[in-house]
């Protein structure tokens, strides 16, 4: 119980320093909807074919999160290392694995956040919106819910380890990226899938994209101690 | 015994911090460790509040190897160091409320309350910490650093940067956690109030740790003195 009420009390404390700073959403929210536009205004405004429409929408929005995902994991561990807040966490006792798995809520919640506000955003302005059902927008947040536990399991391991270092924000995205290329790849070819036949045709895609989330978070899981003690 | 340090060194690269430094803490005891700038005060505390891990040595805190089980021993240490360990866009009521949660504090809002009172925040609760003074900080990380009731402080370097009122604040609150049975160790370049503070005085000088003497044994001219001629070496 008290290891629960230890994730519980992290969680709340990441998201309340995010929500009442602003500072990273607004930041994301402004990066993501500049990669909507940029994407839309130099293939647009004409698409002609949804196949073409529906690609060029998994594009923008794959790049968008995976960007704005560095910038929110990079920020939720500078504020940590600043005025060594982290060291008093360590202070209480919680064990790292906790820490960790508080780590990876927070993340997922914030960057689900964007991805609920960015992919309707996005879905406008590729001339997508009035063509995708309900059901499939679920399915796309489903699947992109999915890619940002994997993005965030390992980008919370390796953030920890980066920040820690000099010049860490930018080492960040040398050493997240080619680790979470299978969930890249496996989450557009189903975000491609959903918004061109409104479901899974190929389910490699959707296995890859589960099978790497889960493998990331229970080896990070397993490395969080070694990692957050050194 | 609070606290049982044995030939405890630290390296950094092929640079010995801290070397072999051996000492214990009894309750009720106040060990001052008298250093310059540079000699391995901080990197000692560091060690001690298993936030650095030792090249080499044992560690005891009430009887549990620190080393092996850092996680265990930590709400056993209150630790005040350069660092605020706290998130300085929070108030201290928001600080100790969340930290007392990380450590499983019972009645919490009550305890919170009364630990703001006790370091005289009270007319502060609800500012952010970045707006805080030196002084002012100092008394909520001696705040934080008690809230769990821990049985061995740490304090590294407490009084500097602080003026007359709040060295005289540090001074009675370390007098209070004493006699509180707790151990206490406190590194400072500060003699003369590491000796007001202080029942067991030790100095460390190039990361060599030596005790000197009790408080009953020395007074505080010739722990000066002692001091004076040992960083003349």
């Amino acid at each position: 119980m008290q290891a629960l009420r230890q994730i519980g009390a992290l969680i709340r404390k990441d998201l309340e320093l995010q929500f009442r700073s602003k500072e990273t959403l607004v930041l994301i929210f402004v990066f993501s909807v500049l990669v909507v536009l940029i994407f839309a205004f130099a293939f647009g405004p004409i698409f002609p074919e949804r196949a073409e429409r529906g690609k060029l929408a998994a594009s923008v929005l794959w790049t968008a999160f995976v960007f704005a995902g560095i910038i929110i994991l990079n920020r939720s561990f500078v504020v940590e290392r600043s005025h060594s807040a982290l060291q008093g966490i360590r202070l209480t006792g919680v064990d790292a694995s906790n820490l960790y798995l508080s780590k990876v809520a927070s993340n997922v919640v914030s960057l689900f956040l964007l991805e609920i506000v960015i992919t309707p955003i996005a879905l406008q302005f590729l001339d997508l919106f009035n063509v995708v059902t309900v059901g499939v927008l679920l399915k796309l947040l489903g699947v992109l819910s999915i890619g940002t536990l994997g993005f965030c399991a390992v980008g919370v391991l390796l953030a920890g380890m980066s920040t820690s270092t000099r010049g860490g924000e930018s080492l960040l995205s040398v050493i997240l990226l080619p680790v979470v290329v299978p969930i890249i790849i496996g989450g557009a070819k189903c975000t491609v899938s959903l918004l061109v036949t409104g479901g899974v045709d190929n389910w490699f895609w959707l296995n890859l994209l589960i099978g790497c989330s889960l493998v990331f978070l229970a080896s990070a899981y397993l490395l969080a101690g070694a990692v957050i003690e050194e | 015994m609070r606290l049982l340090a044995s030939q405890l060194t630290k390296e950094f690269g092929h640079r010995e911090i801290v070397k072999n430094a051996t000492f214990s803490v009894q309750p009720g005891e106040v060990v001052t460790i008298f250093g310059p700038n540079g000699a391995g005060k901080t990197t000692l505390i560091k060690i001690l509040a298993t936030l650095l891990k030792p090249t080499s040595g044992d560690l005891e805190i009430e009887g549990t190897d620190a080393i092996a089980d850092s996680s265990d021993v930590r709400g056993a240490l209150g630790v005040v160091i350069h660092e605020v360990l706290a998130y300085l866009e929070f108030t201290p009521y928001e600080n100790l409320k969340f930290f007392g949660q990380m450590y499983g504090v019972k009645q919490l809002e009550d305890r919170v309350t009364t630990l703001l009172a006790e370091v005289g925040l009270q007319r502060f609760t609800h500012e952010p910490l970045h707006i805080f003074s030196r002084g002012m900080t100092q008394r909520f990380m001696i705040a934080r650093a008690l809230l769990h009731e821990p049985s061995v402080l740490l304090f590294d370097e407490p009084f500097s940067g602080l003026d007359a009122s709040a060295k005289q604040f540090v001074l009675q609150r370390v007098s209070e956690e004493q006699q509180n049975g707790k151990g206490i160790v406190i590194t400072t370049h500060n003699t003369e109030l590491g000796y007001l503070v202080g029942t067991r005085f030790f100095f460390i000088i190039d990361g060599e740790l030596e005790e000197v003497a009790r408080k009953d044994e020395i007074t505080a001219e010739t722990l000066l003195l002692m001091y004076e001629e040992r960083l003349a070496l």
